[in-house]
């Protein structure tokens, strides 16, 4: 949820997104969603001879899953909002997980060690 | 011994772990690299953190790290090594 | 606040939370590698770090002699924002513990 909302944030700035097969795609964040797929408009690929059919292709949908990085304007970024967002997301993931474990092994009565040294 | 109850499986899985904690172990990844070093903790994703770390690519040493964090979608398998 | 839950590693994802503020290395698939100080992460290894240096190892085989030739291609990056699924291992700098 902490990069859903970092996002969020940004929409309407210029950001680079670096793919996994290494086209590089800069333009305006227009949305984003829960799995960091994303909306760009008036983009531009930053090697555009090397991928010449993308040269009339102005908006885009990037699937989250293929993003390897993301250029951010770094004036737009507050780095200390963003630690403490982390710190308070790692304290409920853990909260979270506690439950999660506590629940299974109330169900498994029955789990017995079979591990032997 | 039925085996398909998965919480018995992951507390087999867990006790594994926990008799390794403050042990020398080898972790070796898909990509080949193999880590030697002093495990310190585990979690369910096999995520790693070890000290005293060595990576060790085609049996040759090529890196220290002081604590390292490896992330567990890599991790081929986790031997225990006896006490040096 | 829980001091425990401050200062120690109980989970493997504890190493990172204290690494926050600092710089790191992360090495990540096809052989790149990042050193940048770490400002926010979750549960997946999405980070985002500042002040990156990639370093990107490529290797190149000379065509005449057959001799595999290791470049290594930096480059710098103010802020970048780095997908988990690529990360394979990441190191603090070391703890004063």
């Amino acid at each position: 949820m902490l990069f859903f909302s970092f996002y969020k944030s940004l929409v309407g700035k210029e950001i680079t997104v670096e793919l996994k097969n290494d086209l590089s795609i800069t333009g305006l964040l227009q949305s984003v969603d829960q799995f960091l797929n994303i909306k760009l408009k008036d983009i531009k690929v930053n090697e555009e001879d090397k991928y010449p059919y993308m040269i009339s292709v102005k908006n885009c949908f990037i699937r989250g899953s293929v993003v390897r990085y993301v250029h951010l304007p770094a004036e737009d970024v507050d780095v200390e909002t963003l630690q403490d967002h982390s710190r308070l997301e790692a304290r409920e993931q853990k909260k979270q997980n506690k439950q999660h474990q506590e629940q299974k092994s109330s169900t498994a009565t029955t789990a017995t060690t079979s591990t032997t040294v | 011994m039925t085996t398909s109850n998965t919480s018995n499986n992951s507390n087999a899985q867990f006790n594994f772990f926990k008799m390794c904690i403050g042990r020398p172990v080898v972790v070796k990844l898909n990509n080949g690299v193999e880590y030697r070093g002093i495990l310190e903790v585990v979690d369910g994703n096999m995520n790693i953190v070890m000290e005293q770390t060595e990576e060790y690519l085609n049996g040759q040493l090529k890196t220290k790290y002081g604590d390292c964090f490896l992330r567990g979608n890599n991790v081929l398998y986790i031997s225990a090594q006896p006490r040096k | 606040m829980d001091k425990r839950e401050e200062g120690s590693v109980e989970e493997p994802l504890d190493l990172i939370r204290l690494s926050l503020d600092e710089r790191i290395f992360v090495k990540m698939r096809q052989d790149r590698e990042l050193r940048g100080k770490l400002h926010a992460y979750d549960q997946h290894l999405n980070m985002i770090l500042s002040d990156v240096e990639e370093t990107i190892k490529v290797v190149e085989k000379d065509e005449e002699t057959d001799e595999e030739i290791i470049r290594n291609i930096k480059r710098n990056i103010k802020m970048l924002f780095v997908r988990g699924d690529g990360v394979i291992l990441i190191s603090p700098p070391l703890r004063t513990s």
